[in-house]
This record gives structure tokens, C-alpha cells and sequence, in this order.
């Protein structure tokens, strides 16, 4: 029946289809088309799903797409070749054939391909400026995971994590909570975490009903109870040791509130935080660090494993605070507590960790450095740099920065960066794509922009993931949060996740003293 | 089976019988009101018309407002991936046309016209038990008249709709399965019955008009609040605040926190708050409301209007907050979408606010609010020109601070701890938040812009009751003495009550028709719950100079 259906459907839409046919007769104009998303100058992955968009022109009734290849040096325009035309559909939206994309993009890989946009006017058809599209050598890695929230706030209903696969349109949802509010089973999930790029070792936390973290390992899945009453809070960001079972999680006591007031709109305040090393074999817990006068958080390995990265303030005051009052002592100064990049060394052997250093000292620069992410190859740390605090999803002054280890520079990645909020980022397993979470395109909701980082470590000018309906990202009014790229897709299914969450307690670790 | 044919085949017999006997009758030959038939399917499309578009019109209006659809499937997602998704998803759609309540009104009653007329076609009535078919409509009039404000707080709004059109779906599949299979004739629907006595007419539009008024009637005993309440909320969105303070004044003795908020709205939008919010009762009965919280307790009700009340006391932020709040537990709704419009409006975040209107602009029957601030986008000067919105600039907050520093009561804003404001109107609201809590050394301390000056009536009300014991108070605040008679006779008539809390309780609405708009009145008698917290506040900070 489903395949009747298909065959159906392609056959209308085959009959319904239109011929598209480049203007022959056209003026053309000094500006660049009004694209959304924008996809103009941009180095794309030669494995990327087609980059459809949306015209936007209030005068144009039509639209067609040329993509012609890149006249050669020294040549005129004349000598570039007709590779694939397209014309529009409703609401001017250009929708391309994945199969004709991908036989273009495959065939020029390393290539740059030059996209002319005419439009019909009332006087007649224009042609806009052409932009350019870069095809890169190297692919980037198939699968994006995210997680679908409202942007904010305090309460949560329905919310899940999707798994997007970045060659086409299929997104695939990994795990959701309640579609219908029912309070004995409302819960959150977050911080969705996988080794090395695979999908063999996943995790992600549930909060409030039915809460723990659920370890995955393949297709299977268990709850596991972290917290111990020795530690803080249940285990929060994750970053899982890219040879061995273990995760550093930090253990975070955080809170939010809410300007009334100005620009920002959130702030989410870290009262205390401490780093724990658990052993998923073992289910064990141990301290990395407990050390009230300073906030940690953020753990990342080094791809050797050999070393912790994290984020650290220095926060004396708060040792004398009780607990109750730690919140509105920190709020006094909120706009003045700087984390810093830090790193420990680790001894996979003995297990132990050495003492911490200071790899960016962000504080003396009055910012704050978060979310550091360290390069396949490990000479680069990601991260991001804001004004203050920790939560720089909300900070407008957000950009992405990276280090360079191997000639200890920092710099702003400013082709890729925007004005709005640029934070949660991934590396791709090759290193040569980076995705992230911006806020650009409205101010509110983030969706997942993806750049290429060269070579040369330099950053290119970002995109958002390409959708079938260009106009997805405006009606959609779910933000993308957390993006994390994996080589392959995840294995474990819905119902084992559901089973898990609903109906086991979660084993508690051990604490090791 | 071969009984149930048999039993089947009986009163088709008896209706073309009573069908002849009827049309050739001499009592129908000689006429006369007390002969007259009605068509009586006509009479349900007429009446429950009229009680969908005029009786409940607001409270439907209020469905659809808490309600959204637009006919794309990736705006639609949220609903349709429930269970029973594309059933609620069909019932949104019909809610639309509610926004006219005289158009949603027809296509409800034509859909449960049509349900009976089906009812009684697929149970093959006679017309001696015709009246049946009509039963299933007190269904539908009780069962919304009894959830009231629950129809739109909080609640699935694809069920209002979407039950209706199950159940009539159904019914036109057995009446179309009878069809074919018994050919049985249809009875009719606009011309008069030749196949009924006109006690039976008569009998049928008796069951009609009580399955119309019963429900009604216990809604304004039971349900006394849900009309004025949804005719206020109406009003607010249509920015006529004359009309919600006309409903507020004339339902002055309902009180429950919804419409006291919808009417301090209205108040502060007409540079009245200071002169007239003690004028309806404000302590707060228990309305029937529970929302996803499954709670009947007063204050989950906040959601009615929490974001309208943000936003009107110049909280800008904080109605985007709570508008997406909303958006998360109960999806989009047009209420919620539009506060999260306005709200980036005024805050000047134009892509955002071209988001939510072009999702707005794909909802049937809402170009009028998508082209008037649509007008407004990337033009500042057309925001602040709007007249609401002008109202809200003269209320924001001077400086940022966070939420949590503010207290409520959220119906005035969080202006508790306001100390500098951009306006007299943003002084006002402090002012009346302070003697709305009681909070009397507050009060005083913030009316200190005043002095010198004829203050508003509450506030020199309030001021005159200060200065017994502050008595310097009547040097600095103009012509506070005219109010001295009736205080003194005020104080005179009810020191006899003022003994107990519980002799105020049971007093407090007996002496309301007398003393509605006296602030010492509210100040010793309404709003009993205010003044607990307040001594409560007082003697946990007791001690402290």
C-alpha cells in the first residue's frame, strides 16, 4: 500500500512539476539575492543535503536557480557550464532534487560552483549577483543530534532528542517525553553525550520524574543514579574518555533567573559546582575535584585522554554563604564572575589526576571563557568567549574562539562567528566542520550552524542546516539545543529508551572516598 | 437477525401511515395556533445558534483564542503526533471560525443539528419518541456550560470541537450504511412533519428548549463567573476597556482573580487605577478552574492572565517569559503567540516578531491583527505611536533587575520595590500595589512625589486613615479633610465589626453594596487574605526597627 502511495505521489507531482527554463531575457542587478537561510559564499561538505531556501523579494512572482560551474582563472563568464536549473515553488521556495545535488556535489568536490538567482519582476526578469558555493574535499560526519526545547525558560512539557541525518531529510527521533501533560510523568532530558563520535556509547539525563542517567551502550540501555550525598548534585555536563567507559561529568547546584529589562533576558547562575570521574563498568563515582571556593564545570578529555579540560571561577566569597543564600550573593555580581579555560593531567593507569593549570586566564581579560572542546587531531580547544557568567546560550556577546596548542595563540573565529548568541559547539570527526548553536536569525531561537574550519585553522562564514522547506526555520518555534555530530546513527530504539526511563529506578554508584 | 428486521420494518410502516393519515387529517384542513407544527430541526439550528453566538459566543471566543491552527503540517506537528492527534487537529479547525462568534455559532449548531436529525434517522424514532433524538444536544450545552472556564484554560481546545464532529461523523456513516442497506426515507428538516401530532411537535420543542435553558440557567447559578469573566477577557483582547469595566462593575460582587485582573487592566489602560479598582469585590471566591495543575485552589488560575498583566504593567520581558511559558505546556496558542508578537515588538526584535506574525498570517480569520503590526515592524515610531502599546512605555522599568526581586501582586505588576519610574501612571501603580497589600509604611514612604498635591481618591483615602496616627500627614497632602465625614461615620458604623477576623469575614459582604470603592473598607474588610500576609510579615519582622 505505502509503496502504491509513493509511486502515486511521485507520479502527480511528476505531472504537476515544472519545466524550469533560465531567463533569456534579463536585466541584472548590482546586489546579491535576499536568500533565507543565507547559503551565499559558503563552504559546504560535499555530502550535505540540499541547501534549499526561500527568495526573499517583494516584487518577484518567480523564481529560477542556475548553479553553473566556476569560470576558470583568467576566463570570462561565458565559459562556465550549465550544471543544474531549478525553478520555484509556492512562496518562491526552491526545493532541489537530493539526487541531482548530490551527483553535483560529488562531481566537484574541492570545486566552487556559482549559483545565479533571476527573478520575475513586474518589468521583466532580473538577475541578482551571483554567489558562490564552495564544495570542500572532506565529508562531514552523517549524523547531527539535538535536542527540540521551547527557548527558555522554566517549565517543560514536550521535549525530545532527534537525530538528523545531514545527507538528506530524515531525522530520526532518538528519544521524547510527554506529548500530553500528565505530572506524575513529566520530565526533562539533556546533555545527550557520545564517545569518540560514535553512537556504541551514548548518554543523557532525565530530570525530575523518573530521573537518572540512562547509559547506553548499542542498542541497549540502563538508568544509573550518580548522585550521592556526598555530591552536589547529579552528574551534569558529560564528556566521555574517548578510549575507556568513563565520564568527568561536573556536578552543578544551578538556577535561573530572569531580567526584566535590557537586552538579555536569562541568566543561569552556578551556586557551586565540582568535577566527578564515574566509571560506567564499574558504576563507581569519585571526586576529580571538591573545592568550595572555586565553581568547575564544563569537562572535556583531550583526545589522548591524557588530559581534562574544564572551566573554572574563583569565587572565595561564596565559602562563607550558606547554601540558601548563595544565589542572591552571586546574583549581587553576576556580570563579574569569569570562568577560565583550566586543565588537569590525567594517568589513565593509576586513575589519578594531577594538579590544575590555567590554560586561558579569562578572568584578567574581565570574560569568561565556557563549553571547551578540543580538535580530533588535539591541537585546537573550541570554545566560547562571552562577558561573563557560564551560560552563554543567553549572552548576546557569545562568540566561538579557539586555541591554538601547538603556538599557544587564541583568536575569535569571526567569519564564522554573528552579532547574536554563537555557543554549543561540536567538532566534526575529521576536524574540518565545526556545528554550533546560533541565535542569529532571530534572536531567539537557535538553530545549528555549520562552518568550515580549514587547514590553516581558520574559520569560514556559517550556515544553517539545510531543511526541506527553506521556511522551516521560522515556523519552527522549538529551538535546536546541544548539536552533536556522530559518524554513524544511533542503534538504541525508542521503546528501550521508554522501558528504561518509566520502569527501572536506576542503580546507584559507589562512591569512592 | 431476522427479529430485528422484523421489529426494523415496523415503523416505516407506521410512518408512511401517519404520513397519509396526516396529510389528509381535517384537523390540519381547519388550522389554529393549537394545530400549528413546527419544523423542528430548524428550531435547534435557530436556538442553539443563538446560545453558541450569543450566550457562550465569548466563552467559544476565548476556546479559539486559547487554541491554534493553521493548515501546515509542520506548525501542526505538536497536536497531530498525539494520541487522537488528527481528531483534535480537525476540531482546531473548526474553532476558527469562532473568532466571528455568530459563524463559528452556525457551524456548531448546524453540526449538532445535523447530529440529532442523524440520531434520530439511524435510531428510526417514531414521531411519538422523536424527542429522544434531541437528548444527545444537553450533552454538549451541560457538559460545557459545567467546565466553564476550564473550556479554555488550560485545556485541549481540539475537544470542544473535535467531539462534535466525531460523533457526527459517525453518525453520518450508520445513517449512510441504513441508507443503503433499508433505504428507509429521511424525515424532514426544514418543512413541517406531516407525521406528527402537534402534541408531538409540541413535546420535541419542549425537549429542545430545556436541553437549551437547563444548562443555562445552573450556569448562572453555578457558573456565575464564566460569562462576564470570558466577555472581559474579550474585551481586553479587543483593547475596549470601557466595555470590561462595564462588565466588571456590573458583576462587582463576583470576585475571583481572573476578572480582577482583566479589570485592573482595563483600569490602568484608562488612567484609573487609582480612582476606582476598589469598586468590585476583591476577595476572591473560588472559581471552577483547575488547568493541568488538577487543582481547584485559586491561584493556579494565574494563567488566565499573568502575561496580560506583565505586559500591561510595562513588565515587557516578563510577558515574553510567561507567554512562552505557555507556548511550553500548552503549545501555541493564538494568546499566547500574540504576546510573544507585541512583547518583540516593543522590545524591538524585529526578526522575531516577523516569526510569530508569520505564523499568525497562516491562522484563518487573523489578517487584521497581522496587518496592523505588521505595520509596525522595523518602525519604532508606529510602536510607540499605538495607543495600548504607547500606555505599556509609560510603565517600563527605568533599569534592569531580575524577576525574583519583585513581588506580587502580579494583577499591578511587579512594582512592589519600584523606587524610580518613568511616569506618574508607573507611581500610581506602586501606590496602589502598596495599599492593595496593605502595606501602609510602603505606601506612605512612595506617596512622598505627591506632596503638595490633591491626591487620587484611594490614596487620599488611604492617607486620611494614615494620619490618625500620623496626624503631620493631613499638613502635607492637600485636601485630604473632605474625606473626613464619611470616614468618621464609616469607622462609626462598623467599629461594631471590628473585633475578630472572623467577624470581619462574615461581615465583609454585607457591607459591600454600601461601601464599594471606600478604600478603609477594603482596608478593614476586603481582601482578608492580603491582610494575613501582611500581619504575618509584620510579626515575623518583628524586632527589627
Amino acid at each position: 500500500m505505502k509503496t502504491l502511495l509513493y509511486i502515486a505521489s511521485i507520479l502527480v507531482l511528476t505531472a504537476c512539476g515544472r519545466t524550469a527554463v533560465v531567463p533569456t531575457s534579463f536585466s541584472s542587478l548590482e546586489e546579491q539575492a535576499d536568500i533565507y537561510p543565507d547559503y551565499r559564499d559558503i563552504v559546504i561538505p560535499p555530502n550535505i543535503a540540499p541547501l534549499n531556501f526561500q527568495l526573499r523579494d517583494s516584487l518577484a512572482s518567480d523564481m529560477v536557480v542556475e548553479i553553473t560551474s566556476c569560470p576558470a582563472e583568467g576566463t570570462t563568464g561565458k565559459e562556465s557550464i550549465s550544471l543544474l536549473v531549478a525553478a520555484c515553488e509556492e512562496e518562491l521556495t526552491l526545493r532541489l532534487d537530493t539526487t541531482e545535488w548530490r551527483n553535483l556535489l560529488t562531481a566537484h568536490r574541492g570545486q566552487s560552483l556559482q549559483v545565479h538567482v533571476y527573478a520575475q519582476h513586474p518589468t521583466g526578469w532580473v538577475r541578482y549577483r551571483s554567489h558562490t558555493l564552495t564544495v570542500a574535499q572532506e565529508d562531514i560526519d552523517a549524523y547531527l543530534s539535538y535536542r527540540l526545547i521551547e527557548p527558555g525558560y522554566e517549565m517543560y512539557r514536550q521535549l525530545g532528542l532527534y537525530q538528523r541525518n545531514l545527507t538528506n531529510w530524515d531525522v530520526h527521533t532518538i528519544y521524547e517525553n510527554n506529548r500530553s501533560y500528565k505530572s506524575e510523568d513529566n520530565h526533562c532530558i539533556n546533555c545527550h553525550n557520545y564517545q569518540n563520535y560514535s553512537t556504541e556509547k551514548m548518554l543523557f539525563h532525565v530530570r525530575a520524574n523518573h530521573g537518572g542517567t540512562i547509559l547506553v551502550e548499542g542498542d541497549k540501555a540502563r538508568k544509573v543514579q550518580v548522585k550521592d550525598s556526598t555530591i552536589l548534585t547529579a552528574g551534569v555536563y558529560p564528556s566521555w574518555h574517548p578510549k575507556h567507559p568513563w565520564v568527568a561529568f561536573s556536578t552543578n547546584k544551578t538556577g535561573q533567573t530572569f531580567h526584566i529589562y535590557g537586552e538579555e533576558k536569562i541568566e543561569v547562575i552556578d551556586e557551586a559546582s565540582d568535577l566527578l570521574f564515574y566509571d560506567a563498568e564499574k558504576n563507581e563515582v569519585k571526586h576529580i575535584l571538591r573545592t568550595p571556593e572555586y565553581l568547575e564545570t564544563f569537562p572535556c578529555w583531550s583526545p589522548d585522554g591524557k588530559t581534562l579540560y574544564f572551566c573554572r571561577a574563583y569565587e572565595p566569597g561564596l565559602v562563607e554563604v550558606p547554601d540558601s543564600l548563595k544565589a542572591p550573593a552571586l546574583l549581587q555580581h553576576y556580570d563579574s564572575v569569569y570562568y577560565n579555560l583550566m586543565s588537569i593531567p590525567f594517568d589513565e593507569a593509576t586513575r589519578q589526576f594531577g594538579t590544575p593549570r590555567v590554560e586561558i586566564a579569562c578572568d584578567s581579560l574581565h570574560k569568561s571563557c565556557t563549553v571547551p572542546r578540543v580538535s580530533p587531531d588535539g591541537r585546537y580547544i573550541l570554545y566560547t568567549l562571552g562577558d561573563y557568567g557560564q551560560f552563554h546560550i543567553w549572552h548576546k556577546s557569545s562568540d566561538l574562539w579557539v586555541k591554538d596548542l601547538e603556538c599557544d595563540t587564541c583568536y575569535a573565529l569571526t567569519e564564522a562567528n554573528s552579532p547574536d548568541v554563537d555557543s554549543y559547539h561540536t567538532w566534526s570527526s575529521n576536524g574540518r566542520w565545526i556545528v554550533f548553536s546560533s541565535r542569529r536569525m532571530d534572536g531567539n531561537y537557535t538553530r545549528p550552524f555549520i562552518a568550515y574550519f580549514d587547514r590553516q585553522g581558520k574559520s569560514h562564514k556559517a550556515f544553517c542546516l539545510p531543511q526541506e522547506d527553506p521556511r522551516h526555520n521560522v515556523l519552527l518555534l522549538k529551538s535546536y539545543n546541544v548539536p552533536e555530530l556522530t559518524r554513524d546513527a544511533v542503534r538504541v530504539s525508542e521503546p528501550t529508551l521508554r522501558e528504561c526511563i518509566y520502569h527501572t529506578d536506576g542503580e546507584q554508584a559507589k562512591y569512592l572516598r | 437477525m431476522g427479529g430485528s428486521r422484523k421489529h426494523a420494518a415496523a415503523p416505516l410502516a407506521n410512518t408512511a401511515k401517519a404520513s397519509t393519515s396526516s396529510a389528509t387529517s381535517p384537523q390540519r384542513k381547519t388550522g389554529g395556533l393549537a394545530r400549528l407544527l413546527f419544523p423542528v430541526p430548524l428550531v435547534v439550528f435557530l436556538l442553539v445558534w443563538l446560545w453558541a453566538a450569543w450566550w457562550q459566543g465569548d466563552a467559544f471566543r476565548m476556546v479559539r483564542e486559547n487554541s491554534f491552527f493553521a493548515p501546515d503540517t509542520l506548525l501542526m506537528r505538536f497536536e497531530m503526533d498525539k494520541s487522537y492527534g488528527i481528531l483534535w487537529t480537525v476540531g482546531r479547525a473548526l474553532l476558527t471560525p469562532f473568532r466571528y462568534p455568530w459563524l463559528g455559532g452556525a457551524l456548531l449548531s448546524l453540526m449538532l443539528t445535523a447530529s440529532c436529525w442523524l440520531l434520530g434517522y439511524a435510531l428510526r424514532l417514531t414521531p411519538r419518541w422523536r424527542w429522544v433524538q434531541y437528548l444527545p444536544l444537553v450533552l454538549f450545552t451541560g457538559l460545557f456550560t459545567w467546565q466553564g472556564a476550564n473550556n479554555w484554560f488550560e485545556a485541549e481546545s481540539g475537544h470542544v470541537m473535535g467531539i462534535p464532529f466525531c460523533i457526527l461523523l459517525i453518525l453520518v456513516v450508520w445513517g449512510v450504511i441504513i441508507r443503503s442497506f433499508s433505504h428507509k426515507p429521511t424525515p424532514a428538516i426544514f418543512r413541517i412533519p406531516q407525521d406528527e401530532t402537534p402534541w408531538q411537535n409540541r413535546f420535541q420543542l419542549l425537549t429542545v428548549l430545556l436541553t437549551i435553558l437547563v444548562p443555562a440557567v445552573w450556569g448562572h447559578f453555578y457558573r456565575p463567573c464564566v460569562r462576564p469573566l470570558a466577555k472581559e477577557q474579550v474585551a481586553v483582547m479587543n483593547q475596549d476597556w470601557e466595555k470590561v469595566i462595564e462588565v466588571a462593575h456590573a458583576h462587582a460582587e463576583l470576585s475571583n482573580r481572573p476578572m480582577a485582573a482583566q479589570y485592573a487592566i482595563a483600569l490602568v489602560q484608562t488612567g484609573q487605577i487609582a480612582d476606582k479598582l476598589f469598586d468590585i469585590r476583591l476577595d476572591y471566591d473560588k472559581i471552577h478552574a483547575t488547568g493541568y495543575n488538577e487543582d481547584t485552589a485559586s491561584t493556579v488560575t494565574t494563567g488566565m492572565y499573568l502575561m496580560e498583566c506583565d505586559y500591561h504593567a510595562g513588565l515587557v520581558q516578563t510577558a515574553y517569559h510567561h507567554a512562552m511559558e505557555s507556548m511550553a505546556m500548552e503549545g501555541p496558542t493564538l494568546r499566547n503567540l500574540k504576546m510573544l508578537c507585541k512583547a518583540s515588538l516593543l522590545r524591538s526584535e524585529w526578526e522575531v516578531a516577523e516569526k510569530y506574525l508569520t505564523i499568525l498570517s497562516k491562522v484563518p480569520f487573523e489578517g487584521d491583527f497581522v496587518e496592523k503590526y505588521q505595520a509596525m515592524l522595523r518602525r519604532p515610531d508606529r510602536v510607540n505611536a499605538d495607543k495600548e502599546m504607547a500606555r505599556v512605555r509609560l510603565t517600563e522599568p527605568i533599569h534592569d533587575a531580575f524577576e525574583n526581586r519583585f513581588l506580587p501582586p502580579v494583577f499591578l505588576g511587579y512594582n512592589a520595590d519600584l523606587l524610580e519610574g518613568r511616569s506618574i501612571q508607573a507611581l500610581h501603580n506602586a501606590l496602589m500595589v502598596s495599599i492593595y497589600t496593605k502595606k501602609m509604611p510602603d505606601f506612605l514612604f512612595r506617596s512622598q512625589p505627591l506632596r503638595g498635591t490633591t491626591p487620587p481618591v484611594s490614596f487620599a483615602e488611604a492617607l486620611l486613615l494614615l494620619s490618625g496616627k500620623n496626624p503631620e500627614i493631613l499638613q502635607q497632602f492637600s485636601n485630604l479633610e473632605m474625606y473626613r465625614g464619611r470616614l468618621t461615620s464609616f469607622l462609626e458604623h462598623t467599629r461594631q465589626y471590628l473585633t475578630t477576623p472572623e467577624e470581619r469575614a462574615a461581615r465583609a459582604r454585607e457591607l459591600f453594596p454600601q461601601y464599594k470603592g471606600y478604600y478603609p473598607y477594603y482596608y478593614f474588610f476586603g481582601n482578608l487574605k492580603a491582610t494575613k500576609k501582611r500581619d504575618k510579615a509584620e510579626s515575623s519582622n518583628a524586632g527589627v526597627n
